[in-house]
């Protein structure tokens, strides 16, 4: 818990009115870890509250990687209605209820790559039925890419703490082993080989199911 | 001959400079190449710009939220103030883009051999090259401008350490504010633009050296109000104006040479 808190810096500082832990009144913002307890209770105004927390947070995210429009819209929109319906599946000592909404983005982001490129693929392979061309062979780096990564985002959701945490850091944030175990307080030693042992797991997975060997 | 250690060998795949003994090795290792290589393989995949821990803070669109009330069935709706409070809300490490460019200067020629600014030292990282693909990502997007949330700020964000107006550049229509506010040691520089919806580009917030032969990129900005974490350590003083530029969707990372409004910031 302590740990994956470092993942995201402070959230709620800001309009969050201080709620005494355990009595809180009616009028009282929550705090967040009140506001992921109500949401995993499947409390509809805790949906809100989320939202109105850190779908800006969300939303950048899909915009910066898709661009303001459609696309992004679809990625928040999505990654808010899944964490909803799949809100038995968020664990809060595996992390912040925000980090978790974050994860779900990243998943929305790959899908959304991956859907494209599907399109992408059926359109050319119309494209050259039409013309009663041979179709394109085995796939294209692009969709080796958009398959790998949506495998191995979900390969990362089932690694343990502080495993997990650890290569976050490094992947998302692109901090150093050195930044990490500073972050973490974990000795540098144990981060070392925690991200060994994780790039090991990553490349097996590849190796078993990777879209390389599939096509 | 005694191999790296594989631990070394872990952190060569991630980007990280291997100590001096290894990389001498490595240099002429076939063995210890090919472990890098195929670790390397997730890193790859995953550490992509596009993933990366939140960097800005954008309102989504009034229709996003009615989407989710519609296929979820709750009743209840996000309060704007609070919505206005959340792009306040702390948010993550930039990404860091490493790229050469042609600079736009104040007076229209663009001088030639100007560099964008790292966000901060990756000499002990793989080379830039991981990141680049950040405009990339951005590409595939189909921008089709959206109307955007436009927020008033409330000042709650932490105080203001700069702040100006944004003037258009000449035959533009567009105008706007900027203000740079600290808090917890963290700065966030919030964008408020009023600006002409594009249709295939979108618009860009840099920093500028006074003669803007040098810049950083802040991130993507649109209509309304947009909240992004300054990278750490820039020196507004070097870099004191603020520029918006229309970017057109070409993968390029660097200023299209097009921007539509700049302030100085006054401290
Ligand atoms: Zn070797």
């Amino acid at each position: 818990m302590s740990l994956l808190a470092v993942r995201l810096p402070p959230l709620g500082t800001v309009a969050d009115v201080p709620t005494t832990q355990g009595s809180v009144q009616q009028s009282a913002e929550p705090d967040d870890s009140e506001v992921a307890r109500r949401f995993v209770d499947g409390d509809e105004q805790a949906l809100a509250w989320a939202y109105e927390r850190w779908a800006a947070q969300v939303h950048g995210m899909a915009v910066r990687a898709f661009g303001p429009g459609p696309d992004a819209e679809d990625v928040t929109q999505q990654t808010f209605i899944s964490a909803w319906t799949g809100r038995s599946r968020y664990r809060p000592d595996q992390g912040p209820l925000p980090a978790w909404l974050v994860g779900v983005c990243r998943h929305k982001i790959a899908d959304t790559w991956a859907k494209r490129e599907r399109q992408r693929r059926s359109t050319e392979a119309a494209a050259s039925e039409a013309r009663s061309a041979p179709t394109t062979g085995p796939g294209s780096e692009l969709a080796t890419e958009v398959a790998d990564r949506v495998l191995l985002l979900g390969e990362l959701n089932r690694i343990g703490q502080p495993q997990r945490s650890i290569i976050e850091l490094a992947f998302f944030e692109d901090l150093t082993h050195a930044q990490i175990a500073a972050r973490t307080g974990i000795p540098l030693g144990t981060v070392k080989s925690h991200i060994r042992r994780t790039l090991e797991r990553l490349r097996d997975r590849l190796e078993v199911d990777g879209a390389a060997l599939r096509s | 001959m005694q191999h790296c250690d594989p631990d070394e060998l872990a952190l060569a795949a991630l980007g990280e400079q291997a100590s001096p003994e290894c990389a001498a090795h490595l240099a002429d290792c076939a063995e210890c190449q090919r472990e890098v290589a195929s670790l390397r393989r997730s890193v790859d995949v995953l550490a992509v710009p596009a993933l990366a821990a939140p960097s800005q803070a954008m309102a989504p669109p009034p229709q996003v939220w009615a989407a989710i009330a519609a296929a979820t069935g709750v009743a209840v709706s996000p309060r704007p103030a609070e919505m206005e409070a959340g792009l306040l809300r702390g948010i993550p490490m930039p990404t860091p883009t490493e790229v050469e460019t042609d600079v736009p200067g104040s007076a229209g020629s663009p001088p030639a051999g100007a560099t964008v600014m790292p966000f901060r030292s990756r000499s002990d990282r793989r080379p830039a090259t991981r990141w680049l693909p950040l405009a990339a990502a951005v590409l595939v997007g189909g921008l089709i401008g959206a109307g955007a949330v436009a927020v008033t700020q409330d000042g709650a964000g932490g105080a203001v350490v700069a702040q100006t107006g944004l003037d258009p550049l000449p035959e533009q229509v567009a105008s706007g504010t900027a203000e740079v506010r600290e808090r917890g040691g963290v700065r966030e520089l919030q964008v408020d633009l009023d600006v002409p919806t594009l249709d295939g580009s979108y618009y860009e917030v840099w920093l500028l050296q006074a003669d803007a032969q040098r810049m950083v990129p802040v991130g993507i900005v649109q209509q309304g109000a947009t909240v992004l974490r300054l990278p750490d350590g820039i020196d507004l003083a070097a870099f004191p104006l603020v520029d918006v530029s229309v970017e057109p969707l070409d993968g390029d990372p660097t200023h299209s040479g097009v921007s539509v409004v700049r302030g100085e910031l006054s401290t």
